[in-house]
């Protein structure tokens, strides 16, 4: 009897290091559960009771952790009663948590330029993919977030150059520029220093402006509303780049307990239903668009 | 029996020596080793573990959203998604460990014909008892259409009991208008226990889109929401099992040890814990450490000594539920 899964997932309770709020209703919440963080991989989340008030979980992404320090960093957006309730609560006071969970991304060995696209609450797993990559030299990773509301963090000149980008599209995350990874910012709002369209729109420039033998390197990695997923899957399949995808679905037992989460996945045998939480939540793009 | 040493929450269901009251419920579970993904979740805790609804071939379930958080619990509308009956006893059973816990197979189908099969399929495995599922809202054929029609329901555990020897327990629908009734003519045709009750059917509607937000339509509604009408379908069908010797697993919104108590008192044997789980991965040892505390208070040597202790208000006038 094989029992790996055995003992994967912790369930802690996790005490708020910081709680920061930001203009479009998005937090960025940073707590201590070490086990989580000892194990999460890019693409994992964690399902999170909000408040005891209310016991049904929410799931949301993990956007970096720190093993030495035993932090996990999420970010999430005030869209319901749950996160309504999680907006409320400060530091020092404890959430229940249950993570690691998921299937993370898995960056191939051959491709040696992953692309990272991240659209509004999505970009947690690419910041975290970004984080991991860095160490890997052989890696020359481009990041591309979106948002339609104010970015959670102050966007800064990037000092990384980057080819194909139109002029003026300058704005880059700091933490990425930081670590060494180049980074461009899109939205549809009139921001500064960013491209103003969608983000596969932007990844388009940068795929085009290379010759075809570098673009055979490039894996795409995405996470974001389901619209932008699709047209990133479009994207990949036009120029032929492989494509892993990270979905969202409602969520009750996230542990693969009640196939309530499930995405109609392609194989060669026919459709099956897949559960978001333990065989996803990233998915190979070809399979679920 | 996992557990030699005789616990006060040890209970005797239909020959099978619980550990504890507590059984994990179909649905909720998957094929019974999902949880233990979870560090400090073991099945030891519980007296027994549904698996998910089989049916003879492979489903696919329903389309998303398949879930909806509502006041107080939750929807589901999952539609049955099986790999089918085969590759659950030849490929998925042999990697359970049946010294934690009992496995009960939970069994459904479109026709009597293929809850006859199922089971039989089942009959043939180590599982330890069949739960049949006459109660599923979700799906368009069978289920709750056989469970709300009292001589149907007979008609499915007849056909059942002819298939096998095993410990049958029927899961009872709560959409039906007599539920003690039904209860009567499954145990005349052969069931040997009830899971009592399957979810109530409900719906949510986003008023933006005008749709409504489960891709089936319509659910079942779990959770503390619930919970009275759980009980109060436990306390009836217990009226009938009490004289004929049959146990109950009363379920409906349990989410503590106080919870499960009452489900005891009103006169199940077993409690059933699903929509909790989702709530907490390790209530189940809560629950058992509260049973454990009540009893001790109560100086009561078993858990078995609670079950239909009920002492109702005597009524003097004439009865009105209003």
């Amino acid at each position: 009897m094989n029992k790996s899964h055995r003992d994967s997932i912790f369930l802690e309770e996790a005490e708020i290091l910081s709680h920061q709020g930001f203009a479009g209703e998005q937090f960025i919440l940073r707590v201590q559960a070490p086990q989580c963080a000892h194990t999460a991989l890019p693409g994992s989340f964690v399902h999170l009771q909000c408040d005891p008030l209310q016991p049904m979980r929410r799931p949301i992404s993990i956007m970096r952790t720190s093993d030495s320090e035993g932090w996990i960093e999420l970010l999430y957006k005030r869209v319901g009663s749950g996160t309504q309730l999680l907006s409320l609560r400060k530091p020092g006071e404890t959430l229940n948590l249950l993570g690691p969970i998921g299937q993370s991304f898995k960056p191939s060995a051959e491709h040696t330029h992953p692309l990272l696209i991240g659209g509004g609450v999505g970009m947690p797993p690419m910041i975290f993919l970004a984080d991991c990559l860095r160490s890997d030299r052989l890696k020359q990773p481009f990041v591309i977030l979106g948002s339609e509301v104010p970015f959670p963090f102050s966007a800064s000149p990037s000092k990384i150059m980057v080819p194909g980008m139109p002029e003026g599209v300058i704005a880059s995350m700091p933490l990425l520029d930081d670590w060494g990874i180049p980074c461009r910012l899109a939205s549809q709002q009139d921001l500064p220093g960013c491209y103003q369209g969608y983000v596969t729109d932007l990844a388009r420039l940068w795929l085009v402006a290379m010759e075809k033998a570098l673009r055979q390197q490039v894996e795409i990695f995405a996470c974001g509303p389901h619209p932008m997923l699709q047209a990133v899957a479009q994207l990949a399949a036009e120029f032929d780049i492989a494509c892993q995808v990270s979905l969202e679905e409602f969520m009750a037992c996230a542990v693969g307990g009640c196939a309530g989460c499930v995405v109609e996945v392609s194989t060669p045998q026919g459709p099956v239903m897949k559960r978001v939480c333990v065989d996803g939540p990233v998915f190979d793009a070809r399979q679920v668009f | 029996m996992p557990d030699s040493v005789k616990s006060p929450l040890n209970i005797d269901f239909c020959g099978m020596p619980f550990n504890t009251p507590i059984v994990l419920l179909s649905g909720c579970v998957g094929f019974g080793e999902e949880y233990t993904r979870v560090k400090g979740f073991s099945n030891r805790e519980t007296g027994a573990v549904c698996l998910k609804g089989t049916t003879q071939e492979p489903r696919l379930g329903n389309q998303p959203h398949r879930i909806y958080e509502t006041p107080s619990g939750m929807l589901n509308a999952i539609g049955l998604q099986n790999p089918g009956v085969d590759k659950v006893v030849d490929e998925i059973l042999p990697t359970l460990d049946f010294t934690e816990t009992h496995f009960i197979a939970n069994v459904s189908g479109s026709t009597v014909e293929e809850y006859y099969e199922v089971t039989r399929r089942f009959d043939d495995s180590p599982i330890d008892a069949i739960e049949i599922n006459i109660s599923c809202p979700n799906v368009k054929e069978g289920g709750v259409a056989f469970g709300n029609d009292p001589a149907m329901s007979a008609r499915v555990v007849e056909a059942c009991r002819q298939a096998t020897r095993k410990p049958l327990i029927t899961k009872l629908s709560p959409n039906q208008t007599d539920i003690a009734g039904n209860a009567q003519g499954c145990i005349e045709a052969g069931s040997d226990a009830f899971s009592v009750i399957n979810t109530l059917m409900g719906m949510a509607i986003d008023i933006e889109s005008r749709v409504p937000i489960i891709g089936n339509n319509q659910g079942g509604l779990s959770g503390p929401a619930i919970k009275p009408v759980a009980l109060l379908k436990v306390h009836q069908v217990y009226q009938v099992c009490r004289d004929h010797n049959i146990p109950i697993i009363g379920q409906g919104g349990i989410t503590s040890a106080e919870d499960a108590l009452e489900f005891m008192i009103a006169g199940a044997h077993a409690v059933g814990v699903g929509t909790a789980l989702f709530y907490d991965p390790l209530i189940c040892q809560k629950i058992n450490a509260g049973i454990r505390d009540y009893l001790t208070r109560h100086q009561l040597a078993s858990v078995e000594h609670l079950v239909g202790t009920l002492q109702l208000h005597q009524q003097t006038r004439p009865k009105c539920s209003c």
